[in-house]
């Protein structure tokens, strides 16, 4: 605005007085918008265990669900991102950062150690957590109809079908008995999935080899384990971790001609043989809602966790060729995409 | 100009006003009245159909939505159960699963109520189990009524669920038990929009949210949080076939009605806020005010002009009014209206040209009246003969009288008591005078001159004067004779003469005088000086006009003063003639 008397004796000379009316209206047409917006706009917080990059489909699906209150970034929504980049133990401290900015509400998305770090960060500012886990198991909630505290968020289910990763893949090798497992130890959820996969196997008659990695550099070394163990398929748990690094896992399933199944539709996309997860485009969009609603102004308490109604499963029928694998009718008729 | 005062202004304008806006606004709101009242009724009988038609509509969708569900499990137990474990079932099984999203898992019992297979989206799938099934209520109400719909429960306390079952045609075809997340129909209900906002939600048979626009409400599960939704619904039961208003979670008053879903025992709820409900009949009451607005204000504008088409000539009027009536009688009201006020302008101006002419009349009679007896005042004025006041020679009979020792008693008495005598000696003076029909040409002090044949001719004017004068002495010796009884010595003396005089009216204006002049004027004078108490004394002219008609008697001729010659005196006899 303060330019606008300098500019306007300036034209004064060369413009007629209509032009200066045009001007000045233009000029307070511009104006108004921009004060009655610039303290309204809130800022929202945004924890990432990765990178944007790895993200990117995420975020979409995230302001998806801000579109749906009305929210669009950088119009009447501002975001402030913090970015662990794989180094889960960042978390909290970025976490802490969020706090510290005093944003209207923290967006913990990507799984438990996000929500985890959030959670340990404030007890007031709201938090909305997307993962795969259960969160009462976990102890980010008391209740999922009646949250309680400042948090809230979406459960993609992942975790809990984990067994059903194991039963899939039997189904596609139905003469081998033994099949290993995928771990990450520091994963909050990692026990409850081994203990989950072992009543499984029980019930299947099957037996695991369990295998770790937490970190990118041990992978190579997982998938060299599958053959030397004899095993006939190797499952993944639901880990964030693995999930944003399924075209690595796929190029080293390929490499080592290894039959997997993960948790990530990305995997069989990268060529990967199947997965079978919550729908995280789902899950990210009602987080984006969920978050709409908190800067509109309601409590997190009142807003029960949403749990994902679609569970894919996802057959890459390239891979399985490649592999030597036939795809009985029964996988077949179970999969939601089939990628051929 | 005294201003108008200002409270007539304004009742002119209220009056106005008021007819004019009774005129406007009567009909108006009557309109309005009619228009908002039958609109209402008209828009609620509409509103109820609507609402009815949107309810039932999507109580038919939610209907589909579970008989779909149905159908798809009806697939499943086509075809009776053999001992051997049946691949294609499975098949069938998982591709139900597949197609139908809200399954989370199906189980198929044969005839034997043993589980025969079992799969799941998040758990593990069972085939052969054996397990026995028989006692469970969906098997067992499943065989009876083929169909059947089980109870809405909250897994974890949150998400609604509902396990269905169905029956195939024979027995050995077995059951199909499916468990079906009911967060699906939020789709459907999601679908529902009444009017622009309105819109639809589904409880259950003991009332629990089963399915709103706002998922997080169902998920909540909170019974109290729904119970204005329930009683919504208790109210629209209570009065069946019609819309109810109502409130909802948040508050608000909505219009509501309901369809009920036959086969599961639940309630789908259509509901629009009442303010978009009857939005056309508010704005038909906004219409309606705006309208008795606008009347308003168009009344007190033509208020506003009428009055003031109608105060300018009232000024007028006012104005010519009050200079009339303050005397100016020349003025006159200029208006040309065209209307009753320019024909009152005429009328005043008529009135004040009769009132000028009135005025003058008086004016002229009471001027005429100084010296003339008022029937003789009269007549001059209605013959209209101003010039009879004109100077002329003519010959008249001139009488003076006055009082013998006045000056001396005037001197001696009380004022009072002087201008008493005075006063009562004129009245007498001019009745007599009046009676005779002299011209009273004027008092002074004691004495006074009448005259006769000027300005009003007569036929005998010496006769008349000497009556006159004999009366007068009757008349003014009796008050005399009363006074000489207070010690008050006075006389009263007449003289008389006749020849000829100029007469003629002498000042102006205000002060305007009829008198004559000559020497038989001063010849009356002398006589009366020399006439004593008692006495009528006159010249021969007159004594000759008189003749015998009256006694008169010669007394000696005497030198008076300003004459050269001796006159002859003649006295007249006073005595009672009648």
């Amino acid at each position: 605005m303060r330019f606008l008397p300098s500019a306007s004796a300036r034209a004064a000379d060369g413009l007629s007085r209509r032009d200066l009316i045009l001007l000045a209206g233009g000029a307070a047409a511009w104006a108004v918008p921009a004060r009655s917006q610039q303290p309204a706009m809130p800022v929202l917080g945004y924890l990432g265990s990765e990178s944007p990059e790895r993200y990117a489909s995420r975020l979409a699906a995230f302001r998806e669900g801000l579109a749906e209150t009305g929210y669009v970034e950088g119009r009447n929504l501002a975001v402030e991102y913090r970015w662990a980049e794989g180094n889960y133990q960042r978390l909290p401290a970025l976490a802490k950062e969020l706090a510290d900015r005093q944003v209207v509400a923290i967006v913990a998305p990507g799984g438990a150690e996000v929500a985890l770090a959030a959670k340990s960060a404030t007890m007031t500012i709201p938090i909305v957590f997307e993962m795969g886990g259960d969160p009462i198991a976990l102890g980010v909630v008391d209740s999922l109809s009646q949250p309680g505290g400042n948090l809230t968020g979406v459960s993609s289910l992942s975790v809990e079908v984990s067994r059903k990763r194991l039963e899939f893949m039997a189904e596609l090798r139905r003469g081998a008995r033994l099949f290993a497992i995928a771990v990450n130890r520091t994963s909050p959820t990692a026990n409850s999935q081994i203990r989950n996969l072992q009543a499984a196997a029980d019930s299947l008659g099957l037996q695991l080899r369990q295998l770790e990695a937490s970190t990118e550099q041990e992978f190579e070394a997982l998938f060299a384990s599958v053959a030397q163990v004899g095993a006939g398929g190797l499952v993944f748990t639901s880990d964030p971790y693995f999930a944003y690094r399924s075209p690595r896992l796929a190029a080293l399933a390929v490499a080592h001609a290894v039959p997997a199944i993960t948790q990530s539709r990305d995997f069989p996309i990268a060529g990967g043989l199947m997965s079978y997860g919550g729908d995280f485009l789902q899950s990210h969009r009602h987080t984006g809602a969920y978050a709409g609603r908190i800067i509109k102004g309601e409590k997190p308490s009142q807003l029960p966790v949403q749990r994902v109604t679609k569970v894919e499963l996802f057959i890459n029928l390239k891979a399985a060729n490649a592999l030597g694998l036939s795809v009985p009718p029964s996988l077949l008729s179970s999969a939601d995409f089939v990628i051929e | 100009m005294p201003n108008p005062p200002a409270a007539s202004r304004m009742s002119l304008f209220r009056k106005y006003f008021l007819a004019l806006f009774a005129a406007v606004v009567i009909p108006l709101l009557v309109a309005g009245v009619g228009e908002a009242w039958f609109g209402y009724r008209d828009q609620r009988a509409s509103l109820n159909d609507l609402l009815d038609a949107e309810a039932r509509a999507a109580a038919a969708k939610i209907q589909d939505f579970m008989e779909g569900i149905r159908d798809q499990l009806g697939w499943a137990v086509l075809l009776p159960w053999s001992e051997n474990a049946d691949d294609k079932r499975r098949l069938d099984a998982l591709l139900v699963l597949r197609q139908v999203p809200p399954i989370q898992s199906l189980s198929l019992v044969d005839a034997s109520g043993r589980e025969r297979l079992f799969v799941s989206r998040i758990g593990l799938n069972r085939f052969e189990s054996g397990a026995d099934r028989s006692g469970n209520p969906a098997v067992t109400e499943a065989r009876s009524h083929r169909v059947w719909y089980g109870p809405v429960a909250f897994q974890g306390g949150s998400e609604p669920f509902m396990t269905m079952a169905v029956a195939g045609n024979r027995a050995a075809a077995g059951v199909a038990i499916a468990e079906v997340n009911l967060k699906f129909i939020w789709d459907v209900i999601l679908a529902i929009r009444v009017g622009r906002t309105g819109e639809a939600f589904v409880l259950d048979r003991p009332g629990r949210l089963i399915a709103h626009p706002d998922i997080s409400l169902v998920l909540r599960a909170d019974e109290t949080a729904t119970r204005p939704l329930r009683e919504l619904r208790a109210a629209i039961l209570a009065r069946p076939g019609q819309a109810i208003a109502g409130q909802d979670v948040t508050g608000n008053t909505v219009l509501a009605a309901m369809a009920p879903i036959g086969n599961v025992g639940w309630s789908v709820i259509v509901k629009q806020p009442l303010v978009e409900a009857f939005g056309p009949i508010y704005a038909a009451l906004w219409r309606t005010a705006a309208l008795l607005v606008a009347g308003a204000i168009l009344a007190a504008a033509l208020a506003y002009w009428l009055t003031h088409r109608m105060t300018g000539p009232i000024h007028l009027l006012e104005d010519g009014a009050s200079r009339i009536g303050a005397g100016q009688f020349d003025h006159r009201i200029n208006l040309a209206t065209g209307d009753e006020l320019e024909r009152l302008a005429t009328r005043f101006n008529e009135m004040a040209g009769e009132l000028a002419l009135s005025q003058e009349r008086s004016e002229r009679i009471s001027r005429l009246r100084r010296f003339l007896a008022p029937q003789v005042a009269e007549l001059i004025d209605r013959t209209g003969g101003d010039h009879m006041l004109d100077g002329r020679r003519v010959e008249v009979a001139v009488l003076f009288c006055d009082l013998r020792g006045f000056t001396a008693f005037s001197a001696r008495a009380e004022p009072e008591a002087v201008m008493g005598v005075l006063g009562e000696y004129y009245d007498v003076l001019e009745r007599v005078v009046t009676a005779h029909e002299g011209t009273l040409t004027n008092f002074s002090g004691d004495g006074a001159m009448v005259l006769f044949n000027a300005p009003v001719p007569c036929a005998d004017p010496a006769l008349q004067a000497l009556e006159m004068a004999h009366d007068m002495q009757i008349d003014v010796q009796k008050l005399l004779a009363a006074r000489r009884a207070f010690d008050h010595r006075l006389g009263f003396g007449v003289g008389l003469a006749m020849g000829l005089a100029t007469v003629g009216r002498i000042g102006s204006g205000g002060r305007l005088d009829y008198t004559a002049v000559g020497n038989v004027v001063n010849l009356a004078a002398r006589l009366c000086s020399i006439a004593g108490d008692f006495e009528i004394l006159m010249d021969r002219v007159a004594a000759r006009a008189v003749g015998s008609r009256l006694p008169l008697i010669e007394l000696d001729a005497r030198i008076l003063k300003g004459f050269d010659k001796p006159i002859a005196i003649f006295a007249a006899v006073i005595g009672d003639r009648k």
